[in-house]
């Protein structure tokens, strides 16, 4: 069963890849439907255009462009596409009856061509569909920040908290965990972080259920760096090369193991104990100690309308007022811990988590519930994993919320005790690769 | 065989109408209302129900709830893993929803041997009408035995009319804790 992909160029390591809502497909092999074209009288092109879209509107085809230019042998011909053809070989037996009329009138003479069934959802798809019959592409404008590509400070603070949970999963004695570390981006701070427990570990760091959600504390990289050990460059003594390992610690990849695996020293706790369902329940104990009463809910009320309310304002201006609400929150919490308090989130509203391994469906399934924003995982989870491997639970349109999910590709060999990381050092090493 | 077949109808409902109850006291809490009850060998074991509001986590449903009172008591009692497994084995679960996607996993991973659920669950149900997770195929990878999910049995649409009038009645007195729609609490950075 193997974990990881083994032959990814070391140029890659530490790239941040965006994982899609539906399987990527190549682009020469998007679906395509039959139509019907024909050569046309550059003179009658307006005219013959706005019948046939009378006529024959492409409804479930807006991508595909009406008309098309095309240079044959030094002269300019205008082709249009009437309508869709059946996948049948029967011609002129499915043409709409005002279709043969106007072909009749303006004595066209019609032939079949492939168009793309769907739009573009890349420049590459797009290039490829303008090879059978010119289409539109609107490449798509996502509210999900990373989606189109990360900054560098982005890039550089997700590699910081991934190397964070990779940490926490080896900081259990005896074997590796998935861990899991759950980050309000707008203040770069860890809000709750936990380990797998579906058996109970000799864990130094305090990950005991209901100990795990940090009070407030904002965390600078200089902090994450202290708390992590500096990794060199040294293939000396490197396990990269063993045989494939299971990994038999790790939750999310062995859901249904729980009641018969073999565990030393370690007595079992739960089966749901995977580290995402432990992080959920701590960022929820962090949101009841922060907020305990309801008269903060009175507060969140009153700051709902305050957003809400100049309805006039445009979107970026919006935004700008919503980022102020937010840094005050922070800045009160800083200078005067027990005074007013934090915008209290719905739930995980606006958070990240990061996991070392993709999680399982019951995992990938809470975090929807949760509400959190974006995941991002180091290892794909071939044997039960959610958000790309057996399922794809972002893509899934009935849910009431959706996540972006990324991947920051990692090399295996990180998860060894002592040896060989790849340092995050130099910044190229940390370019956004969107795919 | 018939008389059998009705008395068994009975038995049902009169389960499903215990899950009711703890859904009733989820809505008089200003939950979302779901309930549900745990049977072995014809007793109730554990009850349950949505909690998510209260504790603030969305995970807290019906049956995670009551899975965690079993867990709890049979840990205390002494019980080991593999006694725990074989007991959840023989339990039924009888819920007023069809369980979630991450409820359908988790009864999966548990090896539940049974489930009866009242309405389906158009948007996130976990047992047919989103994915189908009680199937066995779809848990594991096939190829690695070991890890195969475990299917179970189930069965929806039991009094599943009282089930829809308890979330209508849910929606009608509004849900405290929602966030209002279209109102995005973090900043983009």
């Amino acid at each position: 069963m193997p974990s990881t992909d083994r032959n990814i160029d070391k140029e890659e390591y530490w790239k941040i890849i965006h994982i899609p809502d539906k399987a990527p497909i190549p682009p020469h092999l998007q679906p395509t439907v039959n139509a019907y074209a024909t050569v046309i009288n550059p003179k009658h092109a307006n005219t013959l255009i706005r019948r046939l879209n009378k006529i024959f509107p492409l409804e479930d085809l807006r991508h595909v462009k009406r008309i098309c230019k095309k240079c044959v042998e030094g002269n300019v011909q205008l082709l249009v596409i009437l309508c869709l053809a059946s996948d049948g070989s029967d011609q002129s037996e499915n043409i709409p009856s005002e279709m043969v009329e106007l072909i009749k009138s303006y004595q066209l003479s019609t032939f079949i061509t492939k168009v793309s069934k769907y739009a573009a959802t890349s420049k590459e798809e797009w290039e490829e569909q303008c090879k059978l019959w010119p289409t539109s592409y609107h490449p798509p404008t996502y509210n999900i920040d990373g989606i189109t590509g990360f900054s560098e400070e982005n890039s550089q603070s997700v590699c910081e908290f991934m190397k964070l949970a990779i940490d926490l999963a080896k900081s259990v004695d005896g074997q590796i965990v998935n861990a899991a570390v759950i980050v309000n981006p707008a203040s770069n701070q860890v809000v709750a972080r936990s380990c797998d427990q579906v058996f109970s570990q000799n864990n130094p760091s305090r990950n005991s259920a209901g100990e795990g959600y940090l009070e407030p504390c904002k965390l600078t990289s200089s902090s994450i760096s202290n708390g992590l050990q500096t990794y060199t460059n040294s293939s000396s003594n490197s396990s990269f090369n063993e045989q494939k390992r299971t990994y038999g610690g790790v939750s999310c990849l062995h859901p249904w193991q729980w009641a018969e695996q073999q565990s030393q020293a370690s007595c079992f706790r739960h089966p749901f104990h995977h580290a995402a369902m432990v992080a959920i329940e701590n960022s929820a104990a962090r949101d009841r100690y922060l907020f305990p009463a309801s008269e903060h809910i009175v507060d969140k009320c009153w700051q709902a309308e305050v957003m809400d309310s100049p309805s006039t304002v445009s979107p970026s201006k919006k935004q700008k007022t919503e980022t102020k609400v937010e840094d005050s929150g922070i800045q009160n919490s800083e200078h005067n811990a027990c005074g007013s308090m934090p915008v209290r989130p719905y739930l995980c509203t606006g958070y990240d988590i990061y996991l070392v391994w993709e999680p399982c469906i019951m995992c990938a399934m809470a975090l929807v519930h949760q509400r959190i924003k974006r995941i991002f995982y180091a290892f794909p989870n071939h044997n039960a994993g959610a958000l790309g491997s057996l399922h794809r639970l972002q893509g899934e349109k009935s849910l009431n919320h959706h996540y972006a999910v990324f991947r920051v590709f990692l090399p295996e060999s990180i998860l060894d005790r002592d040896d060989v990381v790849t340092a995050v050092s130099g910044s190229d090493k940390n370019k956004t690769h969107v795919l | 065989m018939e008389a059998c077949e009705t008395e068994e109808i009975i038995y049902i409902d009169e389960c499903m109408k215990l899950a009711l109850e703890q859904a009733n006291l989820a809505l008089n809490n200003l939950e979302v209302p779901v309930g549900c009850v745990i049977i072995e060998d014809e007793k109730v074991i554990a009850a349950g129900r949505n909690r998510t509001n209260e504790t603030r986590n969305a995970t807290r449903h019906a049956e995670m709830e009551a899975i965690d009172i079993l867990l709890e008591q049979w840990q205390r009692n002494g019980l080991s893993k593999a006694d725990i497994a074989k007991r959840f084995s023989k339990c039924t679960l009888y819920v007023t929803c069809e369980p979630c996607i991450m409820c359908a996993a988790a009864l999966s991973i548990l090896g539940i041997k049974e489930v009866y659920y009242g309405c389906a669950n158009d948007k996130f149900g976990g047992c047919g009408s989103i994915l189908a997770l009680h199937t066995s195929e779809s848990g594991g990878s096939t190829r690695d035995e070991v890890s195969q999910g475990r299917g179970f049995k189930c069965t929806g649409g039991i009094m599943a009319p009282e089930a829809i009038s308890l979330f209508r009645s849910f929606y009608e007195q509004g849900n405290p804790n929602a966030p209002k729609p279209h109102r995005p609490l973090a900043p983009s950075i």
